[in-house]
């Protein structure tokens, strides 16, 4: 019984300190995400007041009014879905089509093409980011909706994880729907592209994050202020000396939100997708 | 038309038709602008680029008597040694307080996540704010501790060890999780057994944890590395490389030489590539000590 008695309090001695160590990760996170959600609804005066408030004493949404005037945040908004919903919607297709390629058919060069593909996972996009300027440049496509997308689609990674998700589908599924008379193309929207409804979420859940949250390459890509993206127009805003501190957070938070959403809805296939490979940075 | 349909609808044809897209567009995107880059960084690229002069090893030859650039090399080099250490051992340690499903730790496994949906830019104006001299919270608590008016984002010798963290701070959440995904898989009767055994927390760490995922430990210091070494938006956004380049690291100069007015692309080609060298030698070193433990 005494022995018992020491053992717990034993655990007790350890898990008091464990859990504050997590508590205070946890604020170091959520802390400065709070105070800077907080901050965009403070009026300016208040913002560079001298000691900085943590709760605002005004609430205001002048901030979200000055940053479109400052600059045009709805169409940066606007570009950044565009940019967004584009790459995604595209890389579904073409990566989900060339995972289900390796993964169920067997073609002449099969091993050559899929070796080529990985090995563009191992190259550095800083290495290959000024001639890739230039071929999309001589493409015509610079400062271009079709330049942000195009070069952006296909991703090694995703192809390797849909094949991957492929592969764990019975071959005969698609021999019973060639023998009820659907083409190949039939077999691979209508039969496999269900199957595989995690994989695709999971996809969208990371290409959408990658864009929305791309600083990069908007950057190197697009010159005009119509076609800059919100990661981008928002960098160059705070880039300059005379910025209203206002306005930047409220910029900063619009930027934040739809993530936020995404994120909060799509949990279980965030935290699983970006676990299971699709890493960045 | 009919005939066409069914002359694709061979499987052993409509493959190419499936894989022909991302053959395309990788080739296009990846595969000739890598080769373009090994090429470029022998030429001499005007910013009108209507011309190319070749000029053999000119360029490398260059960057190894260019201050800026060796210097961006040992900037990104503290960089690593403060971030990749952190991100490895720090978020194990982590994950394995928090790998067990309950929910507590499901909560704070989501706390620790939400910086890795927050753009580099979000990241960049909310820490500037913070630590901004006039207006910055952290300094408003420093200075009623004492401490004095700090300028985090413009004293050199001090900055880089704050974006340094900064930049912690942003992916911490991404290796614990994958730590934690990692440790799950971990049988649990190797667990009950130490239990039996009567082997502290701490032990079943060190001889079952950790033996048990060092493949996702590998994973982890290797792309940790890579990223490091490539570390650009975090710093373009709270300093750009000031004060007076001392965070300034060797993907922010290739931009800066690439994209500015005095561009040169071949010059910031074959920095590139020399970055690239880099990586891939500490990458096939890595792998193969890898391969040696496994």
């Amino acid at each position: 019984m005494k022995r018992k008695k020491t053992i717990k309090i034993k655990n007790i001695m350890i898990k008091i300190p464990v859990f504050l160590v997590l508590v205070i990760l946890a604020l170091l996170v959520l802390v400065p995400v709070l105070w800077m959600t907080l901050s965009a609804f403070k009026p300016e005066k208040e913002i560079i007041s001298w000691p900085p408030t943590f709760i605002p004493n005004l609430f205001t949404f002048q901030n979200f009014s000055d940053v479109q005037a400052r600059i045009n945040i709805l169409q940066y908004v606007l570009n950044s879905v565009i940019y967004a919903g584009g790459t995604t919607a595209l890389a579904i297709i073409v990566n989900c089509m060339a995972g289900y390629a390796y993964a169920f058919y067997d073609f002449k060069g099969k091993t050559g093409m899929f070796l080529m593909t990985l090995a563009t996972m191992m190259v550095p996009f800083q290495v290959i980011m000024v001639p890739l300027f230039l071929v999309v440049y001589k493409m015509g496509m610079y400062d271009s909706y079709w330049g942000l997308i195009i070069p952006r689609v296909a991703v090694a990674g995703s192809i390797f994880m849909m094949r991957a998700a492929f592969t764990g589908i019975p071959k005969e599924m698609a021999e019973a729907a060639r023998i009820d008379g659907l083409s190949e193309y039939g077999i691979f929207w209508k039969i496999m592209m269900p199957q595989v409804k995690p994989a695709v979420i999971t996809l969208i859940i990371l290409s959408v994050n990658g864009s929305w949250n791309d600083l990069l390459w908007p950057m190197i890509v697009t010159s005009s202020t119509k076609m800059r993206t919100l990661a981008n127009g928002l960098a160059l805003f705070i880039g300059q000396n005379t910025i209203e501190y206002g306005a930047a957070f409220a910029g900063a938070l619009i930027s934040l939100l739809p993530m936020f959403i995404l994120y909060i809805f799509g949990q279980k296939y965030f935290v699983e997708g970006m676990s299971s490979g699709g890493l960045k940075g | 038309m009919e005939k066409m349909i069914k002359y694709w609808n061979k499987p052993s044809r409509c493959a190419y038709v499936f894989v022909a897209p991302s053959i395309i567009l990788l080739v296009l995107f990846n595969v000739i602008p890598l080769a373009m880059a090994f090429g470029l960084s022998f030429f001499d690229v005007p910013i009108t680029m209507n011309t190319a002069e070749f000029i053999g090893w000119g360029n490398f030859v260059e960057a190894f008597h260019d201050a800026r650039f060796l210097n961006s090399l040992k900037i990104t080099a503290i960089f690593t040694g403060l971030e990749v250490p952190v991100q490895v051992l720090g978020a194990l340690i982590i994950a394995a307080l928090i790998s067990k499903n309950n929910k507590r730790n499901k909560l704070f496994r989501a706390v620790y996540f939400l910086p890795v949906i927050c753009s580099a830019t979000v990241i960049g104006i909310m820490w500037r704010m913070i630590l901004h001299s006039n207006i910055g919270f952290i300094t408003a608590i420093l200075q009623s501790m004492g401490l004095g008016k700090i300028n985090f984002m413009n004293t050199p010798g001090l900055t880089l060890f704050v974006v340094s963290f900064i930049s912690i701070w942003r992916s911490f959440g991404i290796s614990a999780i994958i730590y934690v995904t990692a440790i799950q898989q971990v049988s649990p009767s190797l667990y009950e057994a130490a239990e039996m055994d009567g082997a502290g927390k701490v032990r079943q760490f060190m001889h079952i944890t950790v033996p048990s995922i060092r493949p996702t430990f590998w994973y982890i210091l290797m792309t940790r590395f890579a990223g490091a070494l490539q570390i650009f938006d975090i710093i373009y956004v709270t300093t750009n490389g000031g004060p007076n380049y001392t965070t300034e690291s060797t993907v922010s100069y290739i931009y800066s030489r690439a994209f500015s007015s005095n561009s040169s692309m071949g010059y910031a080609s074959s920095m590139s590539v020399i970055l690239f060298v880099i990586i891939m030698v500490i990458t096939v070193i890595m792998y193969r000590k890898m391969n040696k433990e496994e």
